[in-house]
């Protein structure tokens, strides 16, 4: 009709937008032909710039472009005068910043400007460094542009102050900035190192100076004035949590130091079991074995088929090298690659013997947070309770309070741990599996402790709500285990490490898989009432326990299999107490 | 979140599997066209869940094995689509590939090895079957003993 204006139907408006797909789409292949023809005969000219620059204008990722437009620049170098190149290059710097509006987080782009910075005559580092500034302002978190402020950083001679400044005002401006954070974390041990404790000061602070050795990397005066700056940042933002992993980071790790763990010797079964303090692959590790003096030929098995790395080794000794009781023998385990050792005697009239550095000594659970002086340790937990009151459902404070607690007195600070874990599930529903995992270790870990104190090989953690095992290395030399009354789904490969192992009681679990019950040579007694064991196959691996005689399954699904018992009597012949 | 009301609860594990499948048919897209440049990775992608969900034959084996081959380069390395340079990325993910469709041998092996140097790399050459390193697992593209120590396994969605 006249006079009214024509809209367009929907789908009018479809086709036009697909014809304008369609119409982009055939540019792009043919750019993208021409392009490619071009670079296979070999042309490095003007054309091969135009066609690369209308392609990598709207699709700078296509990073084989940028290689091809390399090759063309490397070329034209050599047709120019010097203030021509500086040109070209300076005019590419600026083609380079369009393409980076498109895409700032560009591997291509920013991989070509740090490119083209190399082969300028005269680089402009001011300009580069203002760059940087705007990328950042736009986006805190723009990797690449850190990166690439670093490679400006180190080419232009920018002192580390001037950047530990920088990392100042972007803090100061706004503590949620991971990134700013992580580059101060870079820069302090530049700036204020720790002297290393036993040799000379540093005279030049190395940045590959390796953390193991040093309980913090940078010097006390320093970290208490970053503890505050933390302080300030998670006071003012609870929420945030840049400013609770600087924290953690500045609080330390302290590396665990390699070494053999543990060295456990059997008459009876003349075997050896190894324990390291991390999973090894044995065969790779020139590991000797030395008895009374004697080299020894031995191979080395993990305690489980699918543990090829593992903390835990067995090997057999030659036959009766060590039955008779009446002789007292030497071993020694050479670890080569890690230039340590540890022996163990086997005395005359004992069946068996083991050498330990105990837990305790070794501090062995305090490694999450450093051998920071527990005075300043218990100066941050007073802060961090202070915080707690203020902002009592907080998951950060309540979680660093706990690793706090952890590294000043586990056993002391058990009953608040487990409060506090409480809370946490409450706070924060969606990691409760996490925290519950975590406080399932931290009790092992307890446990492990009380066990060293009552110098006993009974290792008991029933009605716990664990939900997971670990530590399992640690458990090599226990005799009985009761993980009664918990949440556990399975007793996973790792549990094959408890070579000593004579009474497994797992009642009222819910574990459906017994991978973990391989060739436990002292196994003589096993109770899993009110579990999930659903099929015969389950308790396939229960054969190879060959001393297993009492075994209690009761409450479980695998009773309503079809014969049942005659299929177990003869799946477990040996067994002779079994309660279905 | 404002999806939850309206969001369903289960994995629509048949549509995901039917959009993977029909994703690489789309020849004449422009956002797949455009997309090129990582072709190699995207086919990984769609490979390894097509795997996790137990759909892997839905995909054209021969097809994507000829367009690997095509991809190798003679320094071995290999590149993400026909006519693009090689790269390291685009190399370890038809390692992976192949892989998944135990047909590492369709390629050069041995001119592969020549540019991996990097943790990438070293995967790659975990999975090109060198003892010196590591098993490691194509679908998590990490140590098998790492996965152990978490007990991270691939579960079969179903």
């Amino acid at each position: 009709m006249h006079g009214r204006v024509k809209i367009k139907s929907t789908a009018q408006q479809e086709e036009e937008k697909r014809k304008e797909k369609e119409k982009k789409l055939k540019a792009f292949v043919s750019a993208r032909d021409a392009v490619l023809k071009k670079r296979s005969a070999g042309e490095h000219d003007e054309e091969a710039l135009q066609l690369t620059r209308q392609l990598l204008s709207s699709n700078p990722d296509f990073a084989t472009l940028w290689n091809y437009r390399r090759e063309v620049l490397l070329h034209l170098e050599t047709l120019r005068e010097k203030d021509e190149v500086q040109k070209l290059y300076e005019s590419e710097l600026h083609f380079i910043e369009a393409c980076l509006k498109v895409n700032p987080k560009s591997y291509g782009c920013w991989h070509h400007r740090t490119w083209v910075n190399t082969r300028l005559p005269q680089p402009d580092w001011t300009r580069e460094l203002g760059l940087c500034d705007r990328c950042l302002s736009l986006d805190e978190r723009n990797f690449h542009c850190w990166d690439y402020r670093r490679v400006v950083v180190k080419a232009s001679g920018v002192s580390v102050e001037q950047e530990l400044q920088f990392t100042d005002r972007l803090i100061g401006s706004n503590f949620s900035n991971y990134s700013s954070w992580h580059y101060r974390s870079t820069l302090l041990p530049q700036l204020h190192p720790q002297p290393a404790p036993d040799s000379a000061p540093i005279t030049s602070p190395s940045p590959t100076t390796s953390p193991q050795f040093h309980s913090h990397r940078v010097c006390e005066e320093q970290l208490l004035k970053e503890y505050e700056l933390s302080h300030n940042a998670f006071f003012t933002d609870p929420n945030d949590q840049s400013a609770w992993f600087y924290y953690r980071w500045l609080l330390g790790r302290a590396e665990r130091e390699e070494m053999i763990s543990c060295v456990y010797v059997s008459r009876e079964g003349e075997r050896v079991s190894v324990a390291f303090s991390k999973p090894v692959h044995a065969q790779s590790e020139g590991l000797m074995l030395v008895l009374d003096g004697q080299p020894q030929q031995v191979e080395w098995r993990s305690t489980h088929p699918r543990l090829r790395h593992s903390p835990v080794w067995l090997c057999d000794l030659p036959p009766g090298s060590i039955s008779d009781m009446s002789n007292e023998h030497n071993l020694t385990i050479h670890w080569t690659e890690k230039h340590t050792h540890r022996d163990c005697a086997l005395y005359t009239g004992c069946a068996e013997s083991w050498c330990r550095d105990s837990a305790t000594n070794l501090e062995l659970f305090r490694s999450e947070l450093s051998v920071e002086k527990s005075s300043v340790l218990q100066a941050e937990l007073q802060s961090c309770n202070q915080l707690l009151e203020l902002e009592p459902q907080n998951k950060w404070c309540l979680l660093t309070i706990i690793l706090l607690m952890r590294a000043l007195d586990p056993l002391g600070h058990e009953k608040e741990t487990l409060a506090h874990f409480q809370t946490l599930k409450e706070v924060d529903p969606m990691r409760s599996t996490y925290y519950s995992d975590l406080c399932s270790k931290f009790l092992i870990e307890n446990t492990i402790l009380k066990m060293e104190y009552a110098e006993v090989r009974v290792f008991s953690l029933s009605n716990k709500n664990l939900t997971t095992l670990c530590h399992l290395d640690q458990l090599l030399f226990v005799t009985h285990i009761n993980l009664s009354s918990n949440q556990l789904l399975r007793l996973p490969p790792h549990f094959a490490m408890l070579q000593c192992l004579e009474v497994l009681e797992a009642d009222d679990n819910a574990i459906e898989n017994l991978e973990g019950l391989y060739h436990l040579p002292k196994l003589e007694e096993v109770s899993l009432r009110n579990n999930q064991i659903c099929k015969l196959s389950d308790l396939e691996s229960l054969a190879s326990c060959t001393k297993l005689t009492r075994l209690d399954l009761r409450g479980n699904p695998v009773h309503r299999t079809a014969h049942i018992e005659s299929e177990l009597s003869q799946l477990l012949p040996r067994v002779t107490a079994l309660s279905l | 979140m404002t999806a939850t009301l309206f969001s369903p609860n289960t994995l629509l594990l048949d549509k995901h599997a039917d959009y993977i499948a029909a994703y690489g048919s789309k020849k004449d897209d422009y956002e797949y066209t455009l997309s090129e440049y990582l072709r190699m990775s995207g086919i990984y992608w769609g490979l390894t869940v097509m795997d996790l969900m137990g759909q892997l034959s839905r995909m054209n084996r021969e097809e994507i094995i000829e367009f690997i081959k095509s991809c190798q380069h003679d320094c071995g390395g290999i590149s993400a689509s026909t006519g693009h340079d090689p790269h390291l990325l685009y190399t370890l993910s038809a390692v992976q590939i192949l892989s998944l469709y135990d047909s590492i041998n369709v390629i050069d092996v041995d001119k592969v090895v020549d540019p991996f140097h990097t943790l990438f790399g070293v995967a790659g050459l975990s999975l090109l079957g060198d003892e010196q390193i590591k098993p490691v697992n194509p679908v998590f593209c990490m140590p098998e003993d790492v996965l152990q120590r978490i007990g991270l396994q691939p579960d079969l969605l179903n």
